[in-house]
């Protein structure tokens, strides 16, 4: 019974953090300063004309919500207005219906993009994200396993200096060392590589993939194996491993049967943490090798003030990095089910 | 360690094999990879914005001129024009067997309807403007347009030279706005082979076109995340050129002898300006007018003492690193024979500055180091504004304030984002000084406008300048339909905002490119303007064999 109770708590949880974001998403975007119109022509010295059409156009010369035409400044407009025809009611129902609005600088709507970057986001992060889950975890349970050699504080030191490298740092130096050695370091692929045949794409998109991937494995392994190391010490200094020893247990038999599973928990929690975060993509590897990820999109969106992108890329990373959490919740209470009666 | 090395290799070595296999049996065809940091905004021509896009427009469509190296026009889809005697009517010869890359004859009726659609879309941001002056347009044949005007201009070949014809069949049935426009179907030299936005465009030759067969089977624009990874690839021979790069690394590819650096004045000509708010009381603009710029800069004397005591060269070592000219007016030398050559700079001369001030009466009666006006009201501090999405600004900002300080000027500087800096500037006039700058048409028009009275309210007008003479002039040469006498003009204006030091002109920044010479070879050179990825040298371009 209360599992049920646990779970639709969570869930509430979620969902009214979904829709608090939606608000603020929206809100947001408009106490910014600056005429959105204004932006919206990236030249100031647009003529009054065309700034009006572009108004029209992106729906900005209806009022943002009832009683208020805008946030900047302040100022009370009619509150006759039919409350369908105000900004934020065109904006709550377009979101159900999957419309994202339509980007200033491309044209384009919004969704195709978020659609087109998630998925070559996913492909990157993805196999960065599990290519460091598994050194950092190897790694991590080897250092624990020899605690106090010098095996250890070679690892120890390795994942510490991975950890603290800055991102953007390191992806220039692999770009540097990786472009010298006949590696490519822009983009996903090979232009007009699509005629080709499709083990050679698929070699294609992994020769691009290398770099970047390279990039965040060295980033993200170090925290991984320092806390699957950490975990695993307390779990090998508790009582009932001494007794595991006792009984004349295999140090392999210790470590799968007795140990790994309580010193996993940390490490689900911060895997599904950093996996929310990867829908927002790795902005500076992403930026630094040209893969057209959301991250990339972030980018080119704050530098070209792209208001109506941004927005859309805020919401997909806010609503994973909230599914994340529920499921790192629900794993968590599956994985040790005392967390449920707190 | 060790193990980790070997994971790495593995991968390596599997990715190598893959690519390795599947490059077998490919024909080669000739192909020039270009790299550039930014990427077209939109493959619609009536909806584009940036540069990048139009460097495709101009590969793919056709328009009734070319723009040439040197700065001057040629007719290109069509092959003759005949002008009425009032200036009014221009009739168009369109070339014989011109077609669309979908096989499609391009007549006088897709150029007539290609123009009323870019006059009559509202939500394009440049069409309008150039094809204000066009009344009427009727394919009087089927290869005859003809173009009635409003009044007679003397620059229609500048207003043309953007207007990409646009096949009527593919875009009658779409929404002029929103259609993205991917397969981008023109009658240029190249055609598009595939567009990923963000990624690259890939272009191939067209066999069939009219003009100078490209000698390059397909040319592929690469985008990279940042210059950092443009100056590497094409070191790394990833890519063979390269549109833009940050002047820093000119020296390292110097030194490389399979990359030549190309410089020189841009193709689209632009201007780094200081502004000097000169607005009047009387010509404040009612409405939207704040005008609290500080008097002492609404006096000849101050503005040109300012004008003495700038270093250009030395702006342009710091900031440029050398690649640029020394500017004199707001019109840039990029603009070839409007450019007015015979204007002899300001020396710089700080003890000329120091005397003019001194003879004006503006003296440091406190010894603070800082100059006060004559009636003593006021220290010579001048606020200075720039948008701080620019990199160079701060910097001519730096320097200017070591500069004007032993000038007893003292400077406060600060960055505005663009929205804040626009609001400030005009027609607020809410500023002292502003670093800007501005890009130019090939037609020195609008420049010019800028410096009208009849702008100052409309927000164009950036300095509040109002000289009767020159505004006579403005209308004078906006109705010339002599090149030379225009020209006479236009030089004229220009040693009067000169003479008056409307604004302080740092530089004229070059464009600065680079091509790998041992792979390509034939671009052309030895033109007053230098850019690579113009069909005007692409089209010669050919393997080095």
């Amino acid at each position: 019974m209360s599992h049920y109770r646990y779970l639709l708590r969570k869930i509430g949880w979620s969902a009214f953090t979904i829709v608090f974001v939606i608000l603020l998403n929206f809100f947001l975007f408009r106490i910014l300063p600056g005429d959105p119109a204004r932006s919206l022509t990236k030249d100031p010295r647009m003529k009054q004309d065309a700034v009006e059409a572009l108004r029209v156009r992106f729906g900005l010369d209806k009022p943002i919500i009832n009683c208020f035409d805008s946030f900047t400044p302040v100022r009370i407009g009619s509150c006759s207005v039919n409350p369908l025809e105000t900004q934020f009611f065109i904006y709550v129902k377009n979101l159900f219906q999957g419309e994202f609005g339509i980007s200033y600088k491309t044209n384009r709507p919004v969704s195709d993009i978020l659609v087109e970057r998630l998925w070559n986001t996913i492909l990157l992060i993805g196999a960065g994200q599990i290519l460091s889950i598994i050194i950092g975890v190897v790694f991590g349970v080897f250092a624990a396993w020899k605690a106090r050699t010098s095996i250890d504080y070679g690892a120890l030191l390795t994942g510490l200096m991975a950890w603290s490298l800055p991102t953007f740092w390191l992806g220039i130096i692999l770009l540097f060392w990786g472009s010298n050695n006949g590696l490519p370091i822009g983009g996903k692929s090979t232009p007009g590589a699509s005629t080709y045949p499709l083990l050679f794409q698929i070699g294609d998109i992994a020769e691009h993939m290398l770099l970047p991937t390279l990039t965040y494995t060295i980033v993200f392994m170090g925290e991984y194996m320092l806390v699957m190391r950490s975990s695993l010490m307390d779990v090998l200094s508790e009582d009932y491993i001494l007794t595991a020893k006792a009984k004349g247990l295999s140090t392999f038999q210790i470590l799968k049967d007795h140990a790994l599973k309580n010193a996993m928990l940390p490490i689900v929690t911060i895997i599904a943490i950093n996996l929310g975060f990867t829908v927002a993509g790795a902005i500076q590897i992403e930026s630094v090798f040209s893969w057209p990820g959301l991250g990339g999109a972030i980018f080119e969106a704050v530098e070209s003030r792209d208001y109506p992108l941004l927005q859309g890329t805020f919401l997909l990373i806010a609503i994973s990095v909230v599914l994340a959490n529920l499921i790192a919740d629900l794993t968590y209470s599956y994985l040790d089910p005392r967390v449920q009666s707190e | 360690m060790r193990k980790f090395k070997s994971l790495t290799i593995l991968i390596l070595v599997g990715a190598l094999i893959l690519s390795a296999c599947g490059g077998l049996g490919q024909s080669q065809p000739v192909t020039m990879r270009v790299g550039w940091s930014g990427s077209p905004d939109t493959l619609n021509p009536g909806a584009a914005v940036l540069s990048e896009a139009y460097t495709i427009f101009g590969l793919v469509f056709d328009t009734m001129y070319q723009l040439q190296l040197d700065g001057s026009f040629k007719l290109s889809l069509a092959e003759s024009v005949s002008v009425s005697d009032d200036g009014l009517v221009y009739t168009y010869k369109i070339r014989d067997g011109v077609t669309f890359h979908d096989g499609q004859p391009l007549t006088a009726e897709d150029v007539v309807f290609t123009y009323y659609l870019y006059q009559n879309t509202d939500g394009y941001p440049w069409m309008g403007d150039y094809t204000y002056y066009f009344e009427n347009m009727e394919a009087t044949a089927n290869n005859e347009v003809v173009i009635t005007l409003s009044e007679p201009i003397p620059n229609i070949d500048a207003q043309l030279v953007f207007l990409y014809v646009l096949p009527k069949h593919v875009w009658e049935n779409e929404d002029p706005v929103e259609f993205e426009n991917t397969a981008m179907i023109g009658s240029g030299p190249f055609k598009v082979v595939e567009y990923q936005p963000e990624e690259f465009v890939h272009l191939a030759r067209n066999d069939e076109y009219f003009g100078e067969v490209p000698k390059i089977d397909e040319l592929i624009f690469q985008s990279f995340g940042s210059q950092d990874a443009l100056v590497q690839a094409i070191k790394t021979g990833q890519v063979d050129m390269i549109y833009e790069l940050p002047n820093t690394a000119v020296a390292t590819l110097e030194e490389d002898p399979n990359i030549q650096v190309v410089t020189g004045a841009p193709f689209a000509p632009g201007v780094t300006d200081i502004i000097m708010n000169q607005v009047t009381p009387e010509n404040c603009p009612p409405d939207d007018g704040l005008c609290t710029g500080h008097p002492a800069l609404l006096d000849r004397n101050v503005r040109l003492a300012l004008a003495h005591a700038t270093d250009k060269q030395k702006i342009i070592d710091v900031v440029l690193l050398g690649l640029g000219t020394p500017g004199t007016a707001l019109l840039p030398d990029g603009l070839g024979i409007w450019y007015n050559s015979s204007i002899q700079d300001y020396a710089y001369d700080l003890d000329k500055a120091k005397q003019i001030l001194d003879d004006a009466g503006y003296a440091d009666t406190n010894s603070d180091g800082v100059r006060e006006m004559p009636d003593g009201s006021r220290t010579l501090t001048f606020r200075i504004n720039w948008d701080s999405d620019n990199i160079d600004p701060p910097r001519i900002a730096e320097l200017l304030s070591e500069m004007w300080g032993p000038l007893g000027v003292k400077l406060e500087a600060q960055a505005l984002d663009s929205d804040t800096l626009t609001s400030v500037c005009c027609p607020a006039f809410d500023f002292d000084i502003i670093i800007w700058g501005w890009g130019s048409d090939p037609d020195p028009n609008l420049l010019l406008s800028v410096m009208t009275t009849d702008e100052i309210p409309t927000g164009s007008s950036e300095t509040g300048y109002s000289n009767s003479e020159y505004d006579a002039l403005y209308y004078e040469q906006a109705a010339e339909l002599d090149l030379e006498r225009r020209k006479e003009i236009v030089w004229q204006m220009q040693q009067i905002v000169f003479d008056d030091v409307v604004y302080i002109i740092p530089y004229y920044a070059q464009n600065v490119q680079a091509y790998r010479s041992d792979r390509f070879t034939g671009f052309v050179l030895d033109q007053p303007k230098v850019e690579l990825s113009d069909i005007t040298s692409l089209a010669y371009v050919e393997p080095v064999r």
